[in-house]
């Protein structure tokens, strides 16, 4: 087992990691920029250090001064969280070459999964139906037009080393084909340093289902069920859920078993997602693997009972898998919403200081966050200041115990999503579970209009 | 401000009885001056930037050489995070010791990361004041590692 982990990350996360070291009884290094010297994250490690300017790609980002870090801290792993530089290969691949463990999968597997492209003929290879669409990035406007003839419209441009939503265009005929791919290739550069888009078919009501899973470094794999996560905005997501309101058992169960098989066949370990687009005929179709530990990965924690990040260390000190697939029982229902330092209609970044704080509580509510009554939200990093998850007995109790927390959430100070999120569940579609991931498109459309012609 | 405007400070506050406080901001120095029993007894100045960070330090009286001394120096700070060393190798003398001018460009010390060794080079012309980090101890990335009083 592990004696000490640097942390290198910063907000909810990098304290979520600290909790799970404090109860394995593993000291933990915090690593933190200059704007996050206040940050909770510094004050609970049982170390820290600056380790660059606010800036994340001079400090969050900064392979050289993270791993020395490591070095004069003396740790035996580093966790990645999300975001930063837990999916990067090359980060992984110096870890491995200076003998620290990088919890999360080998270089290679976070390379594979990295390129959207091979990733999906991979999976496919493996068993994972995937949308029609290229099999590779296309180089050339001839390419693209024969593609999308061949896939039909409407499809969708994606970068290949996309991910947030960035790269992404969707293109209803051709007249609109050459011009969105132009716009994709150029945002793709400027958000991953690579141009190339990739293009497939383009599904008008498609849910987003992704499964968790969880493998050893003995080739034992298991799935811990699905999350939805169709409440999107700008192809980010704002509510997440398990179980799925379409899932039944057999279902679950059928693509479970698939995506197990196809992940062992990979050698993948630890923890990771595969996300799939699922239509209104129930079909899944394979999208892309995160090989990290997710954002909401509290929702499949409260309906299963397992502590992913304990487990994720674990995995990563060279334990067997703590858990049999048949040992895994979802109970309930667990909902999450990502509140935001930003303008619940326009979607614009709102740091600042939270002059006023008051997180809720009570039964079946769990409240992840790095802030507090005076805290300064910096304009550096991502917008996420809380993650509020509910569990109940129900999806309707879980609803209606989600509302009241959030109508007892008190942040003041800057703006936020919670009144976003209220509307959201008092919505009579969202409540039959009747949603899709253009769902909070749809709704707030009207209202997006109102306010620009105000 | 330096040692005379210091002591004329004091002496306006001293000589005039309705002073009760006096508090100065200048340059990034903070100077409060409180009468107790119609003396003054207590002076403690600190850099403005430190007060929020560790309140307790304000409450230390703090000589008053020192205190002038603090607002002229430049600090070199470490760019990156790694091992200080004051040599080229353990059994070799320092770069520089406390007493020695600098120019500016001149080696100060080196900072070992990822087995590289990179040389810190002084940004000012000066003498040293103090080496604030002891040889073969880590450094954070802005952690301050000489003062020098600027020529």
């Amino acid at each position: 087992m592990f004696r000490k982990i640097l942390v290198a990350n910063r907000g909810e996360i990098a304290l979520r990691i600290i909790y799970a070291c404090k109860e394995l009884g593993i000291k933990t290094v915090a690593v933190f920029s200059e704007a996050d010297r206040h940050a909770l994250h510094v004050r609970f490690a049982d170390e820290a250090i600056c380790i660059g300017p606010p800036k994340s790609s001079d400090s969050y980002l900064n392979i050289p001064n993270i791993i020395s870090t490591a070095e004069l801290s003396n740790v035996d792993a580093i966790h990645p969280g999300y975001g930063f530089l837990s999916e990067s290969a090359y980060f992984a691949e110096v870890c491995e070459a200076s003998r620290i463990k990088f919890i999360g999968p080998s270089s290679e597997a976070i390379r594979l999964m990295g390129d959207k492209a091979r990733a999906r003929s991979e999976m496919n290879r493996l068993g994972l139906p995937v949308l029609p669409g290229s099999a590779d990035s296309i180089h050339t406007d001839k390419e693209a037009i024969a593609t999308a003839e061949a896939i039909g419209y409407p499809v969708i441009i994606k970068a290949v080393a996309g991910g947030g939503g960035r790269g992404m265009r969707i293109v209803h005929g051709r007249n609109e084909l050459l011009l969105a791919l132009k716009t994709a290739q150029a945002e793709a550069a400027s958000a991953f340093g690579a141009p190339h888009c990739y293009i497939e078919k383009y599904i008008e009501r498609a849910r987003h289902i992704e499964f968790q899973v969880m493998a050893d470094e003995h080739g034992n794999a298991i799935h811990l069920g699905e999350r939805e996560c169709s409440i999107q905005r700008r192809h980010q997501k704002l509510i997440e859920e398990s179980p799925s309101v379409i899932m039944t058992p057999e279902l679950r169960a059928e693509v479970g078993n698939r995506v197990v098989q196809a992940i062992k066949k990979t050698g993948y370990s630890n923890v990771g997602t595969l996300e799939f687009l699922v239509d209104e005929k129930k079909q899944f179709y394979f999208m892309e693997m995160n090989t990290r530990i997710q954002v909401e990965h509290p929702v499949t924690e409260l309906v299963t009972g397992i502590d992913l990040i304990r487990d994720q260390i674990l995995i990563a000190a060279g334990d067997s898998l703590p858990h049999r697939q048949e040992d895994i029982q979802f109970r309930g229902h667990a909902l999450e919403c990502r509140i935001n330092a930003e303008d619940p209609v326009t979607h614009k970044p709102s740091p600042g200081k939270i002059t006023s704080w008051y997180s809720p509580g009570g039964p079946g509510v769990r409240v992840d966050t790095a802030a507090y009554a005076e805290y300064v939200v910096p304009p550096h990093y991502d917008s996420l200041i809380a993650k509020l998850i509910v569990h109940g007995a129900t999806r309707d109790e879980a609803i209606r115990r989600m509302d009241r927390a959030l109508e007892m959430f008190v942040l003041e100070g800057i703006k936020c999503t919670i009144p976003l999120h209220r509307q959201i569940l008092h919505n009579s579609a969202f409540r039959k579970g009747n949603i899709h991931t253009r769902f909070l498109e749809q709704l707030q459309e009207p209202r997006v209009r109102a306010v620009e012609m105000a | 401000m330096n040692l005379k405007e210091l002591k004329e400070i004091i002496d306006i506050v001293t000589s005039n009885e309705s002073i009760e406080e006096l508090e100065i901001e200048k340059s990034g120095v903070r100077l409060r001056i409180r009468r107790s029993s119609n003396h003054v007894t207590s002076v403690s100045t600190v850099p403005v930037a430190s007060i929020a960070a560790s309140p307790a330090i304000s409450a230390t009286p703090v000589p008053p050489k020192a205190v002038v001394e603090t607002e002229e120096l430049f600090y070199i700070k470490s760019p990156i995070v790694g091992t200080f060393y004051t040599g080229p190798s353990p059994d070799s003398e320092s770069f520089v010791s406390v007493g020695d001018m600098v120019e500016k460009g001149s080696v100060l010390c080196i900072i070992e990361a990822m087995k590289l060794m990179n040389e810190i080079e002084s940004e000012v012309a000066g003498e040293i004041v103090s080496v604030l980090v002891d040889n073969g101890q880590p450094v954070e990335y802005g952690e301050k590692l000489f003062a020098i009083r600027p020529r």
